[in-house]
């Protein structure tokens, strides 16, 4: 999945001799009665870049600002480098942050806003100099120095923002929305410094984004968060082709969700039966759900296959009608209705230049494999 | 004719001396007329009155308007009686504007009145001891006015209101009544040198009372209010994540009020000590029941100059000097801070 992140990279969660660098245990943040980080557990290891990933009021900033010792925990414990957090102040911990809302200080100049942190290690001014201008060019702010912030536009903040975290190089660096306000090249730019950083420095990374391209790209792992609770964390390979449940499947890229009812158990495979389908789907992996308990099929667009005539294969075969298409140039997406009057979205890549691709209100037939079903039971 | 004779007049004495007119010729007077009269003149008036109709300038007319007749009406008169000698008749000055004929106006500028300033250290002195008065009494309800509004910005929201309330509270008795109160308090036998006296703290009970002490106490305890106010709106603005990100920056909290709180609620610093500085400088009442013969304050020989010695062209002199002296410097200061200023939002 990821573009920039070679896949063979080493995958310490998977050891489990692996000594984790941030260890998150049971953490639950109330505010009042309101709970907004439910009995989080998780363990980051060092060197990781990994993504809170989850809609507005979630919880994800609360997590951060606990880590960075803003706030405490109501319960549960928090461990960096195997040190137990709870009695240290931010201003001891090996950690820097990124604010969501930048938090610049307004009287001072660029310049004196990254060189602040360095000024507190008491670093000699040549050297604060030269970091200061090292880091102000990495996120392309050279020319900048002597405006205060209120000069600045919003994506320059950000990026003045990203350069303050970043300068002190710290061991853990908490990135909230780190690169939300950047228009779509200086983005991809920022990402792929992010990560050099990162591979650099051998910085471990917690981002916060809303946005699941920059998580698919940036992360070695994934947190999806809902309503203060982690729901999955992996690798956003797993996340996204082995979802555990309808949330996730639905708040990680597109998908079509069937419900239906297992009416073949067997260890190697399952038959689910969908009133919405109109038919039986075959899964070629076995599920552990109660038998006749309601279990939901997740099937990606991009794995299913439009086609006029029926594809000579005996499952997962549908018949609909053609609703609506849409061109974008690289894929076609289409909406196509079974006759169930459930709408299937199917994305297909436009790979040779066709003039009688599939119409409006066609009959279409839709298939996909066997392996391309994810069962979830939540 | 337009006669302008300055002359120098000190306290009770007659005119002693006599130096040259300022003559104003009669072509001054027919010129301005001319110039009023003229039809250029008459037309942009006339525009005037049409733009005059417009909301924003009636708006800001009426501040304008407002300090015009309640502020710098007032100061010309004052200015008025400070160029004029004293007299014995009802006001107690000599008129500063004669027709010595019908065409001939005398306009008698007496500067003795600032001379004599100058010339009795008394005033100096006066003057110098309200300044310093004024400044310390201004650092002391800085220094327990800043916590005071930092903490009622930092506590709960539903506390904050009555703890202002409780800021305010002392106005709604009479300034008058609360300064009388403390002679009870600083006196020999009052409770508050009992206190002292049963903690040990001193042998026998003294009396703050008519020391410079009792006025310091007056002053802070009068006008902490003024301070706290304005601190309070500028620490409540301020934003609480630029604190974190200091810390979060390794700044330990010491230095993050020193290098983030402090420049940021300047303003309200300002402000705040702009608002006590100012009215102790001429304050007269404080001193006057709470201080001792050698409080000499400004405020005081003003009051004294005019009720006292019924000497208003000095006292009016007095008043325009503190005036000055006043407000020079704080316009100064104003557009200062104007200039950098403008970098915070
Ligand atoms: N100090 C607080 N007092 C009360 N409620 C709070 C406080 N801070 C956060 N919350 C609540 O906790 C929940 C989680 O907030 P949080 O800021 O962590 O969300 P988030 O996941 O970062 O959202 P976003 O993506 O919009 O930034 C929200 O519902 C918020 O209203
Ligand atoms: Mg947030």
């Amino acid at each position: 999945m990821s573009a920039l992140r070679p896949q063979e990279k080493l995958k310490p969660w998977t050891d489990p001799a692996a000594v984790p660098y941030v260890r998150i245990e049971r953490v639950t943040k109330r505010f009042g009665d309101f709970v907004a980080v439910n009995q989080v557990s998780l363990d980051i290891y060092k060197g990781e870049a990994f993504c809170l990933l989850g809609p507005s009021g979630c919880g994800k900033t609360t997590l951060l600002r606990m880590l960075a010792g803003f706030e405490q925990p109501t319960e549960g414990r928090l461990f960096i480098d195997g040190q137990d957090m709870t009695a240290i102040p931010p201003y001891e911990r090996p950690v820097n942050m990124m604010f969501q809302s930048y938090a610049l200080f307004p009287h001072m100049t660029v310049v004196e806003n990254v060189g602040f942190g360095l000024r507190q290690d008491g670093i000699p001014k040549a050297e604060r100099e030269a970091r200061v201008a090292e880091i102000l060019q990495l996120v392309r702010l050279t020319g900048f120095d002597q405006r205060k912030p209120h000069q600045l536009s919003g994506g320059q903040r950000q990026r003045v923002a990203l350069a303050r975290s970043l300068v002190k190089r710290p061991k853990l660096l908490l990135l909230d929305e780190p690169l939300g306000a950047l228009d779509k090249k200086l983005r991809e730019h920022t990402q792929f410094e992010l990560i050099n950083i990162q591979e650099t420095l051998g910085v471990t990374f917690v981002i916060v984004t809303h946005d699941q391209e920059e998580a698919m790209t940036l992360a070695s792992r994934i947190g999806v968060m809902n309503q203060g609770e982690i729901l999955q964390t992996g690798t956003p390979t797993d996340i996204y082709e082995y979802p555990t449940s309808k949330y996730v499947a639905d708040f990680i890229g597109s998908v079509n969700m069937f419900e239906g009812r297992l009416v073949e158990d067997e260890p190697a495979h399952v038959r689910i039966e969908s009133a919405e389908l109109g038919g039986t789907v075959y899964v070629d992996h076995g599920v552990s759900s109660a038998p006749d308990a309601t279990v939901w099929v997740a099937v990606r667009p991009e794995k299913v296959r439009i086609d006029r005539e029926r594809p000579d294969q005996l499952d997962n075969v549908f018949a609909g009608t053609v609703k609506e298409i849409a061109y974008l140039g690289d894929v076609s997406r289409y909406l196509v209705a079974l006759d169930s009057g459930k709408l299937v979205r199917v994305t297909q890549p436009n790979t040779d230049r066709r003039d009688d691709r599939v119409t409006w209100e066609e009959r279409v037939w839709l298939s996909w494999s066997p392996s391309a079903n994810v069962v979830v039971t939540q | 004719m337009v006669i302008v004779e300055p002359v120098c007049q000190r306290g009770r004495d007659p005119v002693v001396s006599r130096p040259a007119y300022l003559t104003l010729g009669e072509q001054f007077t027919a010129a301005l007329s001319a110039l009023l009269g003229w039809g250029p003149v008459r037309a942009a008036q006339s525009r005037l009155k049409e733009w005059g109709l417009t909301g924003r300038v009636a708006v800001t007319a009426v501040p304008y308007l407002w300090l015009l007749v309640f502020f710098l009406a007032p100061f010309l008169i004052v200015l008025k009686i400070s160029f004029s000698s004293v007299e014995i008749a009802m006001p107690p000055f000599a008129p500063l504007v004669q027709w010595a004929s019908d065409k001939v106006m005398l306009v008698r500028l007496n500067l003795g009145n600032f001379m004599f300033l100058w010339e009795d250290s008394l005033y100096l002195s006066a003057l110098l001891n309200s300044l310093k008065m004024a400044a310390v009494s201004t650092m002391l309800a800085l220094l327990i006015g800043y916590p005071m509004a930092y903490g009622i910005a930092r506590s709960e929201r539903h506390w904050r209101n009555i703890l202002l309330m409780l800021v305010m509270l002392p106005f709604w008795t009479s300034f008058l009544l609360r300064v009388y109160a403390w002679i009870g308090l600083l006196g020999r036998n009052s409770p508050v040198n009992q206190l002292l006296v049963w903690l040990g703290l001193i042998d026998e009970p003294g009396s703050l009372l008519q020391t410079d002490w009792a006025v310091y106490i007056g002053i802070v305890y009068s006008y902490l209010p003024f301070m706290v106010l304005p601190l309070y709106t500028a620490i409540e603005k301020l934003d609480m994540t630029l604190l974190e990100a200091a810390s979060d920056l390794g700044c330990r909290p010491t230095r993050a009020f020193l290098s983030i709180t402090l420049p940021l609620t300047r303003e309200g610093i300002v402000a705040g000590c702009m608002l006590v500085f100012i009215p102790a400088t001429g304050e007269f009442v404080i001193p006057s029941l709470l201080g001792g013969p050698d409080s000499l304050m400004i405020g005081r020989v003003l009051w004294e100059e005019f009720f006292n010695n019924r000497d208003w062209p000095v006292a009016s002199a007095v008043a325009i000097v503190l005036l000055l002296l006043l407000v020079g410097p704080i316009m100064l200061f104003q557009r200062a801070q104007q200039a950098a200023g403008g970098v915070h939002r």
